[in-house]
């Protein structure tokens, strides 16, 4: 029905010699059919929470193209947490050393780790090293962000790019030399 | 019901650009330019599109829709009209805190550098180094709390989070203190590790 009364509408304008001069930019004035209605509070809050729950919820992290803008920090969290968490849990196990048995002192971790294959050496330092190294890097730019500095676009890009190359230069460095 | 009493605002509402609307539509082409709300008027009934617009475009939308996080019900405080509430800007809820976060972190850029031209540190620097390492692992900890556990979805697991985390922090200071008056401090413990 409604769309039958749109056409009669079309066709008597139609019929109006001289209507798309007299309308503005040549189009149609739309003429509005829906009516408005008072609610009350409480509809209104109903009408409102319904409405809320349509709102677009952010998308998943993989549907963006990854780059070098945004992973390194990323990582950077990532990292922070690694080391952090290393931390946390060598904290727990020297505390907890006595009740347990374990010896946790320098000079017994030291012999510990001698008796290890050189694999498992450097797995180990490769494991502590990269994450080291990145997060310290990449920490210095996020300290020059914080201060204003290298916000440009292209400046963000060769910074990441920078950090990602000292990362695995000096990571491997002190893997296999240092 | 508004829209379908409005055919001429859906339109204008779905209005895609020119060459997907070729692509999608399905009458034959003609040289009036079909999206004009005029040559839909003039067009015969019979002769209009029979599917919607709108359903043509969300054809086009094939992959699926996955609902991660879908919302909570909405609860309204205060009336429908009222803005959203904005947090007290005091500096003392972030501004100070940021700061300190900063001053944390510029401060062990020297600290960390040192180990590596020095060799390790002496007593009294490592304990700065380790007291700092604990304060900016305790703010990064918290920051992900803070990040993961939202305040409105899930408060009491965030809540028992941060009172972890406190008590871990806790912890690791008394390990470390434990650590640098029993043992060779932390620079000197790795150097001899990594050296091993």
């Amino acid at each position: 029905m409604a769309s039958q009364r749109v056409f009669q509408l079309g066709l008597r304008r139609a019929a109006v010699p001289n209507f798309l001069k007299l309308q503005p930019a040549g189009r149609m004035v739309q003429r509005r059919l829906a009516a408005t209605d008072t609610v009350s509070q409480t509809t209104g809050q109903e009408i409102l929470a319904k409405q809320r729950l349509q709102r677009p919820v952010s998308p998943h992290l993989g549907i963006y193209k990854p780059q070098i803008t945004w992973l390194p920090s990323m990582f950077n969290r990532l990292t922070g947490v690694i080391l952090s968490g290393g931390l946390y849990l060598f904290g727990f196990a020297y505390l907890a050393a006595p009740t347990l048995g374990w010896h946790l002192e320098t000079p017994s971790m030291v012999a510990a780790v001698a008796s290890w294959p050189a694999f498992a050496k450097i797995s180990a330092k490769a494991f502590v090293a990269f994450p080291f190294f990145f997060h310290s890097l990449n920490g210095l730019r996020h300290l020059a962000w914080d201060l204003g500095i290298g916000f440009k676009n292209i400046t963000v890009i060769q910074s990441g790019w920078t950090v990602v190359g000292l990362t695995v230069a000096s990571a491997l460095y002190y893997t296999f030399i240092g | 019901m508004a829209s379908i009493m409005r055919p001429g605002l859906l339109r204008q509402a779905c209005q895609a650009p020119a060459a997907s609307q070729r692509m999608l539509s399905t009458f034959a082409s003609s040289s009036v330019k079909q999206s004009s709300p005029f040559a839909q008027h003039m067009r015969p009934a019979f002769a209009r599109s029979t599917i919607p617009k709108s359903t043509r475009i969300a054809a086009f939308h094939a992959t699926q829709r996955q609902q991660i996080l879908p919302p909570l019900p909405q609860r309204i405080e205060g009336t429908t009209n009222d803005p959203t509430p904005v947090p007290d800007p005091t500096p003392a809820h972030g501004s100070y805190h940021w700061t300190f976060e900063r001053i944390v972190s510029a401060g062990l850029v020297p600290l960390t550098i040192a180990p590596f031209a020095a060799g390790s540190l002496n007593p009294v620097t490592d304990s700065i180094l380790c007291a700092l390492l604990v304060v900016h692992s305790h703010i990064g900890f918290e920051s992900c709390i803070i990040d993961y556990f939202p305040k409105k979805r899930i408060p009491v697991i965030r809540n028992l989070a941060h009172w972890a985390l406190r008590v871990a922090t806790l912890t690791l200071g008394i390990a470390l203190y434990s650590f640098e008056t029993n043992d060779v401090g932390i620079t000197e413990a790795v150097k001899r590790l990594w050296h091993a």
